[in-house]
């Protein structure tokens, strides 16, 4: 789990262009959007889910299924876990 | 000034030309169908394609076969020939005849059929000689050979109306004594898959205004409308069919692809066309929305909507369900399909609708023998550029309001401008950005975070406006208007190589959303929380003097105080590599210029 935690870490901050973070700088309970945590926007949910399907051959239909799935890396990590196809 | 309205000309999904529009819209017939001449492979999206190949569309304009013409040409050479046969102009040379064109997508159906030859041969390079929004209209403008000047607006899914806001000024500052206004747009793979990429495409037919609504459909057209003062149509002895009575852009300056909650940059739109109409909100007697059949417009809209009308809200609907979303195009094929209704005496269904939606307003489904005397129709697009004009089949006394009343005089004097003393236009700053190097100073301006999905383009641009409206000591502009050839390449270009190597797949809604040009001066906006008029020109190498023009209006007329002018264009290695061989050469990689105008008079 650790090391999908902290290849989703890198992943995020390719497909987002996070380029000044670097993967320890993520906490993985915090939430990734809302003015609370990291701050992303719905674009960036929309980016999730296009790195959902090619890294993880996990389609979602849309970015309502998103929301309860990219709370924070640790839930994305929870889901992909469960669910991906490659 | 009364702005005539005395020609129309229309071609979507529904008819080719206004009668057959009339009859599908009475019949309640969609166009929308699955995919039958774009080459995508998603053919689970339904489209509102015209129902003519490319090769129909060339024999009914006489273009030989051969030649590879851009849909987006075709359409607009159709809708323009209709529209100049319906007000009768035969080319009277002494009239000075101004074409303005929205699109956005322009000849990319034909850029991406060839993007990966025109790597390496040289059989198809000349396609980009009509890739841009700009070379597309002299395009149009070419078959016809009636135009003393032709100009392109791309503000995304408000071109058109705002094409139209903008022939109804320069025939008020006389710079022109008919105007051809509207747009133009073909469905393109490259827009198709941008929209799915944002996960806004409905797999069934879209449903404005209901509560399951999914997304819209897309489609294409066009439509142009000819304008002229009414004292010009008098003189010619042509029929005024309607007027432009009332027209409003504003922006909503509050995220690049979606609408704000409260509507803001809506209701502001629907707000100044109305009070340059003079009507009261009770006055409308039928809404054309927006109405995309997204979750977000249509919640958004209806926010706007009801801050506009309260509790009278007049019949309204979206025709989207008919024609698709026309993107460019819609505007003015919504200008014509609400004349259409105002001449027949009905008002045009809702398709699709079922259910109302949660806080959403509640289409009409249509219905026969209801006057119309004032309709109001919406067009918004990405970055928030939104505009609403009003059309009204007569023009009555009691709604004149100051503005229109100067036109009552013999003068020849620009209406807006008559009363004012002489303007001082005065430039209060200037600042170029022309080498990458520059563009690490975006810093001291945005935080990374905020920064981060901006290319090399929507970085220079909001660092020369920045910097410019700092040194001239203002935090937020009373417009800003835009000038770019090409817009953001760089990220056009990636979307093209990323459908060329990984095919249609899920692709990068980065990329698509600065992929259109509007992007830079929505993004300028937003940072500014500039809600004031925002527009953007297209039109090659002319589009700053363009831009320039629209200020020295805007200021002149004293609507503004101060204008933030810019004009911004970048390119790749690719498209240098590309323009190189077809001779163009020394073309920089980035070119950023911002200017702040104020009239000090």
């Amino acid at each position: 789990m650790d090391e999908l935690i902290l290849e989703l870490k890198q992943q995020i901050i390719e497909a987002l262009n996070l380029e000044e973070m670097t993967p320890d700088e993520i906490d993985t309970d915090a939430p990734l959007f809302g003015n609370d945590g990291l701050g992303l926007d719905s674009i960036d949910a929309l980016e999730l889910i296009v790195l959902m399907e090619k890294r993880y051959g996990i389609k979602l239909a849309s970015p309502t299924e998103g929301k309860a799935i990219f709370q924070s890396v640790k839930t994305i990590a929870e889901y992909v876990n469960q669910n991906r196809k490659k | 000034m009364n702005i005539a309205v005395t020609g129309e000309g229309i071609i979507c999904a529904i008819g080719t030309d206004k009668s057959s529009v009339l009859e599908s819209l009475r019949r309640k017939e969609t166009g929308i169908a699955t995919m039958r001449y774009l080459r995508s492979q998603h053919h689970e999206l339904p489209v509102g394609e015209v129902k003519l190949s490319d090769d129909e569309m060339k024999s009914l304009l006489g273009i030989d076969p051969s030649l590879e013409v851009s849909r987006t040409s075709l359409m607009g050479m159709s809708a323009v020939r209709q529209a100049l046969d319906d007000a009768q102009i035969k080319g009277q040379l002494s009239d000075r005849i101004v074409f303005i064109s929205g699109t956005t997508v322009a000849g990319m159906d034909v850029t991406e059929r060839h993007f990966t030859e025109i790597r390496t041969l040289d059989d198809h390079l000349s396609c980009l000689d009509y890739h841009n929004c700009g070379d597309n209209t002299r395009q149009i403008a070419d078959h016809f050979g009636c135009f003393s000047e032709y100009t392109t607006v791309s503000t995304a899914c408000s071109s058109a109306a705002n094409a139209l806001l903008l022939g109804a000024e320069m025939l008020k500052a006389g710079e022109a004594d008919i105007v051809v206004a509207g747009g133009t747009e073909a469905l393109s793979v490259f827009h198709l898959n941008g929209f799915n990429s944002l996960m806004i495409l409905d797999k069934q037919q879209c449903r404005p205004f209901d509560e399951t609504r999914a997304g819209l459909n897309l489609g294409e057209g066009a439509a142009y409308v000819v304008l002229e003062s009414e004292e010009h149509a008098r003189q010619r002895q042509a029929s005024v069919h309607a007027y432009l009575t009332g027209y409003g852009n504003a922006c909503d300056a509050f995220h690049q692809t979606a609408s704000s909650e409260n509507g803001e940059g809506a209701y502001l739109a629907m707000q100044q066309a109305l009070t340059m109409a003079g009507l009261k909100p009770t006055d409308i007697d039928y809404v054309n929305a927006h109405g995309t059949g997204t979750p977000n417009n249509d919640l958004s809209e209806s926010v706007a909507l009801r801050r506009v009308f309260g509790e009278q809200m007049p019949p309204v609907s979206s025709t989207k369900g008919f024609t698709g979303h026309t993107t460019s195009a819609s505007g003015s094929i919504e200008a014509v399909i609400c004349l259409l209704a105002m001449h027949h005496g009905f008002l045009p269904a809702n398709l699709g609708w079922k259910q109302p939606m949660a806080d959403g307003i509640l289409p009409t489904q249509g219905e026969d023998n209801r006057p119309l005397h004032h309709v109001l129709c919406n067009s918004f697009g990405f970055g928030g550029n939104d505009s609403s004009i009003v059309l009204s089949r007569n023009v009555e006394c009691g709604m004149w309001n100051e503005n229109t009343h100067a036109s009552d005089s013999a003068s020849d004097l620009p209406h807006s401008t008559k009363h004012l003393p002489p303007s001082t236009i005065t430039e209060l700053a200037r600042v170029e950005i022309t080498s990458e190097d520059e563009l690490s100073e975006i810093r001291d301006f945005v935080k990374p975070l905020e920064a981060r999905r901006m290319g090399k383009l929507m970085k220079a641009s909001l660092l020369s406006s920045l910097k410019a409206l700092r040194q001239a000591g203002i935090d937020c502009p009373d417009a800003i208007i835009t000038g770019t050839s090409l817009g953001c390449w760089e990220n056009t270009e990636a979307l093209l190589i990323q459908i060329e190597q990984e095919g249609e797949v899920m692709l990068s809604p980065t990329y698509f959303m600065q992929s259109t040009h509007n992007t830079i001066g929505s993004n300028i906006a937003i940072r500014t929380h500039c809600h004031g008029y925002n527009i953007t020109y297209t039109q090659g190498d002319d589009s700053l003097e363009w831009a320039l023009r629209d200020a020295r209006r805007l200021l002149q007329s004293g609507h503004c105080k101060t204008v933030l002018v810019g004009c911004h264009d970048e390119t790749t290695p690719l498209y240098r590599s590309l323009m190189e061989r077809l001779g163009v050469t020394d073309l920089p990689s980035i070119h950023s210029i911002a200017i702040v105008l104020t009239n000090k008079s």
